[in-house]
């Protein structure tokens, strides 16, 4: 005979043979659990599916205890909420692995590079195009333009070189569009809220894309003639060509997104009057404005800001240069500014940096063709004067320096050698030592001191109830594009929840890593990077032809199978991962010794165990045994030192079938069947 | 005259063996009185074992004690001319014999007074008498179960859980086959009545368990004992096979229609198989882990059948209680608790061993009448009951009186009757670290809380016990056990953070200064102190010096000496053989 209860509220019905959470699973109430699986015999080990029962002292384990007729049931209350948090918080106390790999952890917008990479080296391009979208908008145009921080944590380098990650994601992402297969945005139905954002360069297109995902109307507002920021007006067509970056803005466009250029806040739009039409703001200003060197001469005619040289480019402009330049600072900015000095026509460029190339903050790669393109670099040198005749620039006089004792930011300091000076002849000098914002038309409560807007960084909202802000014009300052639009994609999150009347606040995500040495990889065979075809120095001079191809299919390949694959095979199965985030765990609660085991082959090369992941929730032996008939896995040894094992290797080896219901059913990573691949590779 | 050796695993570890043999010897000589030479189990004073009691011709029994072989042929002697001035050195003083004489003997009524490997002398002493009287009278099991309820007699294994309520239980499942299975994996460090009363009377086991098949309607019988328990297992099996011979058990029992068969199953040592459905699961041939309850192995037990479980000394209790009545059991106790309980008395003890009281007496009445108080003019400091399970009551709960109830509000349990006592030089937090290292090993594995939360514990005692305990790891350590008595699945992950949760409660000061000051009160955790001499005290003996096994001690003859700090692995050797108290732990 059925009975009846309720569980959060909701009324449940039970037959004798239900449990709690056989009952409440069919009612579509959740419980949690690692270690229930309906093939096997109810065993109640993880401890996660715990519930509170009202006049009941004792929590249940909802997978084995029966309902009985009047019960009130919580899965929410807050001693459930503990007890299960500490049972989560227990099992990662002693839970060793990488859930995702080093490259994706690194990446400020959170990329799942391992993913992508590995669906590249399967020939599925549009699903790696798809995995990128869930990050951001812009694959091949970040995959052109990336400084590439996942590149710099990648484990590979512990072989030979990183893996070629951004090329890769350029390439997936042109080789759908070659196919004419182009990505389409899915977006959720309307909610009926709008979102107006102020500025359409990458950090505003990117939550425009994810609000609009969302269900929300968005309108960009720009005061450019075109979208895209400053991958358009920052970025030279050589490294980023701008019928890429058009092709990636239409996507997002195509997904309902409106675009209205050419208004600027404060005097087309009045800020005001946004905030009052629109249930939210978001302000994505950008930084414009190159930071002035403070040196005597700045007003004389030819010395430009950086950014509004390469600005003027953008639009389409030839900015007029002389035939010796001078570029000031050490970044990705400076270098975009002396290869497009180069570009123009310049016949001597330098760039002007007081410390050495070690401390150089742009990439190695962008000095290097600099310097390939004829780039004369001034290391430990620093302009005292800009001096000129007629008002007009002729040259400028700069201080020699060497290292000193290392600064705040743990780069030695560059100090004056006294007396030292340098006289050159230029006709320009290009300012790049660094860029802030111009929030014209922003409320001023809203600004720092330095005038970007302040936001605190778990929610993006700014001092004013319906105003967001994310990407360079924000507190951090600017960056580079991926941290633009990484905080956009967390800012569109909060804006959500707001909209949504939610928590606004953003959790950060909790990934299980650990630490790896290079002589894990000591027997890999060595494969370098794929080199990008492109441009030869002589080639680039006096154009602004893009200077690389693109990956050939069979280089994509070849690279992306160069993965050490260091994240988890089962992140996104896994429950136990779920559950941490969902739960909120504090990982460290518990912190004690942790198991730091081998991966052993347990039941024949096919399948492997790694007890350093397992919860020893036992599906695999159960499944083996009650769904299988065979007893190949069984536990040894007690207390911490409980393993799961074959239980007699021998018979396993030569009888198991690999049927892989043991690897099936396990909750995490810890059981995995070898690729055929792989296998073919370990019998060799 | 008639010698009886006592000759339980205790005795025969004391040189019982070889006392027995050397009499042997002797009567197998020459035996002109006619000795008659006889053994017997435990009769539980471990403190004065070998133990041989001499019985004259008049049936007078002279106890001697702390025999050795070199006794053998006095007592040889004795016992031929019937002088015993020839023996009255080793003759039981009258203080010693306080130990017995203050206890209630029901469990242990025959422990250590009659011939465990005679099925002979358990019938002369009124055994297989219950059994036969329920079968020859035609009590139905509802009047056996009545007589168990009147009695109030609940699980003396640890729990108490009322006795007749699960015979009821078992009886009334369904089920075409029923188990009665007996716990004698006792597991506790310290206990040890199980195996006294299975050496000592293994017929009133197996009388107890028939009544018990007989109530619940079981066919088959099971006794799982550890495998530690040799000589238990030789005398159970003994005791099976001649009750079988003489009809106790077997098809149509005493010429009834009752049938039922005893086997052993030794278990392989895990101390999770004292837990009941861990233990049906060892029975089945699996690894030893156990079960969510419900089902109750009243519903679905040994090979999902309805099973009754009890422990040894419940069922030792049975047959007295229908010999008796249950109202005779029942005006043994308190309220709550009824009749005797037996404890293994044990630790800084001065008189240790096998002690049955009625319910009601006071800890105290056991520590100090019985046990005759602290050994070495010490300062009684905490008693420790139910093992692993239980807790630390500390001198000012001394009055405390036993009783389940009264004992678990002290947050220590009665569990099956382990009494550890402890003195003054006890480390408290070193105790619970004891406690917490063996469950955080005993653990099945099987279950997150008790795995890792244990183990977690104990990480933090470890910690605490060297001097590195932090700020905010009484509540860290206070957190886990509240977490794992929440969560875990059975009674041994349950209760484990017991020994930690009374210390924290009774001996917090003690943990405090194990944090805050790095300092061991008790001067027991080695990493905490020092061994010193005073000069002053040092007469240069040279005592200390010949055992200490690292040479850290110098000092010329008859001239005060010093240990060297760096040398020192702080033994307590020199401690120990210093007789001038000139050795100072700081």
């Amino acid at each position: 005979m059925s009975i009846t209860y309720t569980i959060d509220g909701v009324n449940v019905t039970a037959e004798p043979s239900d449990t709690i959470l056989t009952s409440a699973t069919r009612a579509g109430v959740e419980i949690p659990t690692l270690c229930f699986d309906a093939r096997t015999a109810i065993y109640g080990a993880c401890g996660i599916c715990l519930v509170e029962v009202e006049g009941v002292p004792k929590l249940l384990r909802a997978c084995s205890a029966r309902p009985q007729e009047g019960y009130v049931v919580h899965t929410d209350s807050p001693r459930v909420e503990r007890a299960r948090k500490t049972a989560l918080e227990l099992l990662l106390s002693d839970h060793t692995g990488d859930c995702r790999g080093p490259c994706k952890l690194n990446c400020p917008a959170l990329t799942d590079c391992q993913k992508y990479v590995g669906e590249i080296r399967e020939g599925r391009y549009k699903d790696a195009v798809s995995t990128i979208y869930q990050a951001f908008p812009f694959p091949a145009s970040i995959g052109h333009v990336c400084p590439h921080p996942c590149e710099d944590a990648c484990r590979r380098q512990m072989v030979e070189e990183p893996l070629s990650i951004a090329f890769l994601k350029a390439f997936a992402a042109d080789k759908i569009e070659a196919d004419g297969d182009p990505y389409v945005v899915q977006c959720e139905p309307s909610t009926g809220k709008h979102v107006a954002i102020v500025g359409g360069g990458p950090a505003g297109l990117t939550a425009a894309y994810f609000l609009r995902r969302y269900g929300h109307d968005v309108t960009i507002y720009d005061k450019q003639p075109k979208m895209g920021g400053m991958l358009r007006y920052g970025i030279p067509e050589y490294r980023l060509p701008k019928a890429v970056l058009d092709r990636e803005i239409k996507i997002i466009a195509d997904a309902g997104v409106q675009m209205i250029n050419d208004v600027r806040l404060g005097k087309d739009l009045d800020f005001d009057d946004l905030r009052q039409r629109y249930d939210a703001v978001l302000l994505a200003l950008g930084a414009w404005k190159s930071y002035n060197m403070r040196v005597p001469g700045e007003d004389l005619e030819g010395v430009i800001g950086g950014i509004e040289f390469l600005e003027q480019l953008g639009l389409g402009e030839r900015p007029t240069i002389g035939e010796r330049v001078a570029v000031c600072g050490g970044g990705n900015t400076a270098m975009d500014c002396c290869r497009t000095a180069v570009r123009l026509g310049a016949k001597e460029v330098y760039v002007v940096y007081r410390r050495t190339r070690a401390e150089m903050p742009a990439s190695d790669v962008e000095i290097d063709e600099a310097e390939e393109e004829g780039v004369t670099f001034k290391y430990l040198t620093n302009p005292i004067e800009f001096y000129g005749k007629d008002g007009r620039l002729t040259g400028m006089k700069l201080q020699i320096m060497e290292l000193g004792e290392p600064d705040a930011s743990g780069r030695r300091r560059p100090v004056p050698v006294e007396g030292a000076t340098e006289d050159i002849a230029i006709d320009n000098v290009l300012m790049a030592i660094g860029q802030g914002a111009n929030c014209e038309g922003v409320d001023g409560e809203l600004l720092t001191q330095r005038g970007t807007i302040a936001c605190d960084d778990m929610t993006f909202r700014t001092a004013i109830d319906n105003v967001f802000a994310a990407g360079d014009v924000t507190n951090r300052g600017a960056g580079i594009a991926i941290e633009a639009i990484a905080e956009a994609q967390k800012a569109a999150f909060c804006i959500n929840n707001y909209l949504e009347g939610d928590e606004v606040r953003r959790k950060i995500p909790y990934f299980v890593t650990q630490e790896v040495t290079p002589e894990e990889f000591e027997d890999r065979p060595k494969q370098n990077r794929e080199k990008m075809p492109g441009l030869s120095p002589e080639e680039r001079r006096g154009n602004f032809d893009p200077i690389y191809f693109g990956f050939s299919e069979e280089q994509a390949l070849r690279e992306a199978s160069r993965c050490l694959e260091c994240g988890c095979h089962d992140y996104y199965d896994c429950r136990l991962i779920r559950f941490a985030n969902a739960f909120d765990i504090d990982p460290d609660r518990f912190a004690g010794i942790k198991h730091d085991r081998e991966e052993v082959p347990v039941v024949s090369e096919v399948i492997v165990h790694d007890p350093d992941k397992c919860v020893l929730c036992g599906l695999c032996y159960r499944m083996c045994e009650q769904e299988v008939g065979k007893t190949f896995l069984g536990l040894y040894n007690r207390g911490f030192s409980t393993v799961v094992n074959p239980m007699v290797p021998k018979e396993a080896r030569e009888f198991c079938a690999s049927c892989l219901k043991c690897v099936e059913a396990c909750p995490t990573g810890a059981m995995k069947s070898v690729p055929a691949v792989e296998r073919v590779t370990q019998i060799v | 005259m008639r010698i009886v050796i006592g000759e339980g695993s205790c005795g025969l570890a004391a040189g019982a063996g070889g006392v027995h043999e050397a009499l042997q010897k002797l009567v197998d000589h020459d035996n002109p009185a006619g000795i008659e030479l006889g053994i017997t189990g435990c009769i539980g004073m471990c403190f004065l074992e070998p133990i041989v009691d001499l019985y004259d011709n008049d049936g007078e029994l002279h106890r001697l004690v702390k025999v050795q072989e070199k006794h053998a042929q006095a007592i040889y002697d004795a016992a031929t001319t019937g002088d015993l001035s020839l023996v009255s050195k080793l003759l039981i003083s009258a203080e010693d014999e306080e130990f017995l004489s203050k206890q209630t003997r029901v469990a242990l009524r025959d422990c250590g007074v009659i011939d465990p490997e005679s099925i002979d002398d358990y019938i002369a002493h009124g055994g297989y008498a219950a059994i036969s009287k329920i079968l020859s009278t035609g009590m139905t099991q509802e009047d056996v179960i009545q007589q168990i309820d009147i009695a109030g007699l609940r699980g003396r294994g640890g729990a108490g859980f009322s006795t007749a309520f699960k015979w009821r239980a078992a009886r009334d499942s369904q089920g075409d086959q029923k188990y009665l299975i007996c716990n004698a994996d006792e597991g506790d460090p310290g206990a040890f009545m199980d195996r006294a009363v299975i050496e000592g009377d293994p017929h009133s086991l197996i009388e107890g368990m028939l009544i018990g098949a007989y109530s619940i309607g079981a066919s088959e019988g099971i006794v799982y004992v550890r495998a530690e328990y040799p000589l238990a297992i030789v005398r159970l099996t003994k005791a099976i096979k001649d009750a079988t011979e003489r009809g106790y058990l077997g098809n149509n029992i005493c010429g009834s229609d009752f049938s039922c068969t005893l086997r052993i199953k030794a278990g392989a040592g895990a101390f999770v198989c004292g837990e009941e459905t861990a233990l049906i699961e060892s029975l089945e041939g699996k690894r030893g882990m156990p079960r969510l309850k419900p089902p109750f192995p009243a519903q679905a037990g040994y090979w999902l059948k309805p099973s009754n479980i009890n422990n040894v000394e419940t069922y030792a209790n049975v047959a007295w209680i229908i010999n008796n009545g249950g109202e005779a059991f029942a005006a043994m106790g308190t309220e709550n608790s009824k009749g005797t309980k037996v404890f293994a008395l044990t630790g800084k003890i001065r008189r240790g061993g096998l002690v049955e009281i009625p319910m009601g007496k006071t800890l105290r009445e056991v520590i100090f009448d019985i046990g005759g108080g602290i050994r070495g003019g010490k300062e009684f400091k905490a008693v420790q009951l139910g093992g692993p399970s239980g807790g630390c009551v500390p001198a000012s709960k001394l009055d405390t009186v036993i009783d389940y109830n009264e004992l678990s509000a002290t947050g220590a349990i009665m569990g099956s009757g382990g009494m550890v006592v402890m003195d003054e030089s006890t480390c408290m937090v070193s105790m619970a670290r004891f406690f917490l290292d063996f469950t955080a090993k005993e653990s099945c594995g099987k279950c997150v809380h008790c795995r890792l939360g244990t183990k977690r514990m104990l990480e933090i005692l470890d910690r605490l016990v060297q001097g590195k305990g932090e700020e905010g790891d009484i509540e860290k350590l206070e957190d886990l056990c509240y977490a794992i008595k929440d969560g875990a699945l059975c009674g041994l992950g349950q209760t484990a953070p017991n020994p930690v949760l009374t210390t924290i409660r009774y001996f917090r000061d003690e943990l405090e200064a194990h944090i805050r000051d790095h300092r061991c009160p008790a001067g027991e955790c080695r990493e905490l102190i020092s061994y010193s001499i005073n000069p002053d005290a040092c007469v240069g003996c040279t005592a200390c010096a010949r055992q200490c096994p690292v040479k850290a001690i110098t000092g010329a003859p008859k001239q005060a000496h010093a240990i060297d700090q760096d040398v020192c692995i702080k033994c307590g050797n020199c401690k120990t053989a210093c007789r001038f108290g000139a050795v100072e732990v700081a």
